[in-house]
């Protein structure tokens, strides 16, 4: 049964149906063609096919036995190093069946790994380099020690060009029976940033409201994701009401169930969006930035956000 | 030979000290029983006439008191046994009856027989029943408070604890040196047992020696501490007011926090915020290193870093300071954010994504999981549907 999520529903399954990426693509064909594939490492933005040519390659490699032949970990969401090594011992053990004679482990978003655990990494690479091969994904190649880039075919994936997500958008919008005109293709992909994975989800968000699609329509759902109430928090702190700035807060990660951290982050986002000194954009920066590092290391959330919120107020009363 | 806090226990109401209003609450209690709240709570510091008040108001109104006390109320079986003079015996020549239930703090809270046993007698009770407590407001007397009137029975003054001094000392022929008289009235915080105790030790060593009084550690409850942090004039001696107050740091943290915006406003407000920050920052990284010595600054910054953030002055009024309710709402979402989180594995299981970026990204894909379609690809259960469509 086909999958009725878009992302997956979509996901090319040969390197035909890829988009964009052609140089890459003509070299990772090469290299799945010979039936040997060295350790890879996919550097590149959300959204620009990683993990779908991991997929892809296993496909190529394994066809029908994909799966038995195959592990995917996602280094930010297993809790810690040794997790990781513990699935990988399992899955290495036994040898891969058929005529490839190594299995495949992908591991997604390998620079959310510190540079110790990169290490220990490193030595469960080489401890299994005859019976695995490791295909790694992350961001910045920049945050991978050298020891695993050197043991890597490095691959980097640039952003996809508006043409490449319009032709995506374009092809599922015919399958799928909808409506769209070139204004909200265009606000699509502006409102995803370029990420591929999330145009195709706001995609499809957009066609659970109708199957005309416009740009307001467009504009209207994607200020809906925009976190909007930290600025109602700010607002009000700015204008004094601690009071109030106080229960936005407090709501926002109850009822929003948002983490200190998510809040954090928005807020250091919409210090650019207020109207105030440039001077005090930088010192409520800096306040924003102790309060980040304060909650990483363990303090209560809440309360570090209520002195910061504080901060604001204090701000706003100095205007 | 009793000592002189039990010899001087005075028996009718006018030779109880300060306390008329407890004593014409605890009166009109009795008087309307059962029409009102079905038990009644004395809440006091030690020593104040807790229950010297219940007896003498039983003796005026000519009712016997009978005396349970918390170990009583382990269990079912052991409090029927003790209560069955009381429900079956026709009271001799119909004299009422009291039940009393002296220190009910001592309650055990581990074992929930205690709280819960007390809670079904005040409902069958035919009898008013009085409890005395040092402090109702601990967390395992929560569900008993729901069902009692709460009375607070207030500190006596030196002045008041004086007065009574001499009038013991004429009683006993003694005399004392005056100063030792004015040391023990005031270091006896409010607590009438122990300047009448502290008096009959001074009263050996004869009229020529200054008593000196040894200052006891008193547990005061956390809302006096907390109208000594916030209203008071900033004093060193704040440093160890947490020590008194019968409650984890943690906890006290909670009622600083919730009652930081019903006192201080404006400048205050934002000082007094950022104290309690940096205290949790402390807070933080004794749990990270485990060195405890950081527990310190912790206590610095929550104690007089908060009396502080007003500058060096009194804040005069009244102030209605409340219970801590972030706990129970954290805890609520807790429970929403553990939906939200099964929800994402169960997506990131499917769609070759990470969880955690599902979780980042939920706007985005929040409406894609309206569709029952989906729903059902993911398996998710009734729960996880109802988190979908509501938020």
């Amino acid at each position: 049964m086909a999958s009725e999520i878009w992302t997956e529903k979509y996901r090319p399954k040969n390197f035909e149906e890829v988009v964009g990426q052609e140089g890459i693509i003509k070299r990772i064909k090469s290299l799945t063609n010979s039936l040997n594939i060295p350790h890879l490492l996919f550097a590149g933005p959300a959204g620009t096919g990683k993990s779908t040519l991991a997929l892809i390659v296993v496909k190529e490699l394994f066809g029908e036995n994909w799966k038995e032949n195959y592990l995917e970990l996602n280094a930010s969401d297993e809790r810690g190093i040794n997790i990781v090594r513990e699935k990988v011992k399992d899955f290495a053990r036994t040898k891969s069946l058929g005529k490839v004679p190594f299995k495949v482990i992908f591991l997604d978003e390998a620079d959310a790994l510190t540079p110790e655990a990169q290490q220990a990494l490193r030595r469960t690479m080489e401890n299994y380099a005859t019976t695995c091969r490791f295909v790694m994904s992350c961001n910045y190649s920049s945050k991978i020690i050298d020891p695993i880039q050197s043991r890597c075919a490095i691959f980097r994936f640039r952003l996809l060009e508006k043409k490449d997500v319009k032709k995506v958008i374009e092809r599922i919008s015919e399958k799928e029976k909808l409506e769209i005109d070139d204004d909200a293709i265009e606000s699509v992909y502006e409102g995803s940033e370029g990420d591929c994975r999330r145009s195709v989800n706001l995609l499809q968000s957009l066609a659970a409201i109708s199957p005309k699609i416009n740009q307001e329509l467009v504009k209207t759902i994607i200020s809906d994701f925009k976190p909007k109430e930290v600025r109602v928090v700010l607002d009000y702190a700015l204008s004094g009401d601690f009071e109030n700035a106080k229960g936005k807060l407090l709501d926002l990660m109850l009822k929003e169930s948002l983490s200190g951290q998510d809040i954090v982050k928005s807020i250091q986002k919409e210090i650019w969006n207020l109207t105030i000194e440039p001077e005090l954009k930088v010192k409520l920066t800096e306040k924003t930035g102790e309060v980040e590092f304060r909650i990483v290391e363990g303090s209560d959330p809440f309360v570090q956000l209520q002195a910061l919120v504080a901060s604001f107020v204090l701000a706003g009363l100095g205007k | 030979m009793k000592n002189w806090s039990e010899l001087y226990r005075p028996e009718k109401i006018e030779d109880i000290v300060e306390q008329d209003e407890a004593v014409e609450k605890l009166k009109d209690y009795i008087d309307k029983f059962p029409s009102k709240k079905k038990a009644i709570i004395l809440n006091g510091p030690p020593g104040v006439g807790k229950t010297t008040l219940v007896h003498a108001v039983a003796n005026e109104m000519d009712s016997e008191i009978f005396e349970l006390n918390a170990s009583d109320l382990r269990n079912k079986s052991s409090m029927n046994e003790k209560l069955k003079p009381v429900l079956e015996q026709k009271p001799l020549f119909e004299k009422n009856k009291i039940i009393l239930i002296d220190e009910v703090d001592g309650i055990s809270g581990t074992d929930r027989g205690g709280v819960g046993e007390l809670i079904s007698l005040i409902d069958e009770s035919k009898y008013p029943i009085v409890c005395t407590a040092n402090d109702s407001w601990s967390q395992k007397l929560s569900p008993l408070r729901k069902k009692c009137e709460i009375v607070e029975l207030k500190e006596i003054s030196p002045s008041g604890i004086k007065k009574i001094l001499i009038k013991i000392l004429e009683k006993e022929k003694i005399k004392l040196n005056p100063s030792s008289i004015n040391k023990i009235s005031i270091k006896a915080n409010g607590d009438l047992r122990s300047a009448i105790n502290d008096l009959e030790a001074a009263s050996k060593l004869g009229e020529d020696v200054v008593f000196e009084v040894d200052e006891r550690n008193k547990k005061t409850d956390i809302f006096k501490t907390l109208r000594h942090i916030f209203q008071d004039k900033v004093d060193a001696e704040m440093l160890s007011s947490f020590d008194k107050v019968d409650m984890p740091l943690d906890e006290i943290t909670l009622w600083i926090e919730e009652n930081i915006p019903k006192v201080y406003s404006g400048k205050e407000l934002v000082n007094a915020c950022k104290r309690l920050c940096d205290a949790d920052l402390f807070k933080g990284r004794i749990y990270k290193q485990q060195y405890w010595r950081f527990l310190v600054y912790e206590n610095i910054f929550s104690s007089y870093g908060i009396s502080e953030a007003k500058g060096e002055k009194e804040k005069k009024g009244f102030y209605k300071y409340t219970k801590p309710g972030r706990i129970l709402k954290i805890w609520l979402s807790n429970q929403k954010y553990a939906k939200k989180k099964s929800i994402a594995i169960k997506y990131s299981q499917k769609t070759h994504v990470g969880y955690k970026r599902i979780m980042r990204e939920w706007n985005e894909i929040r409406n894609i999981l309206k569709n029952p379609a989906i729903q059902k690809q993911l398996k998710l259960d009734a729960d996880e549907i109802g988190y979908v469509m509501k938020y």
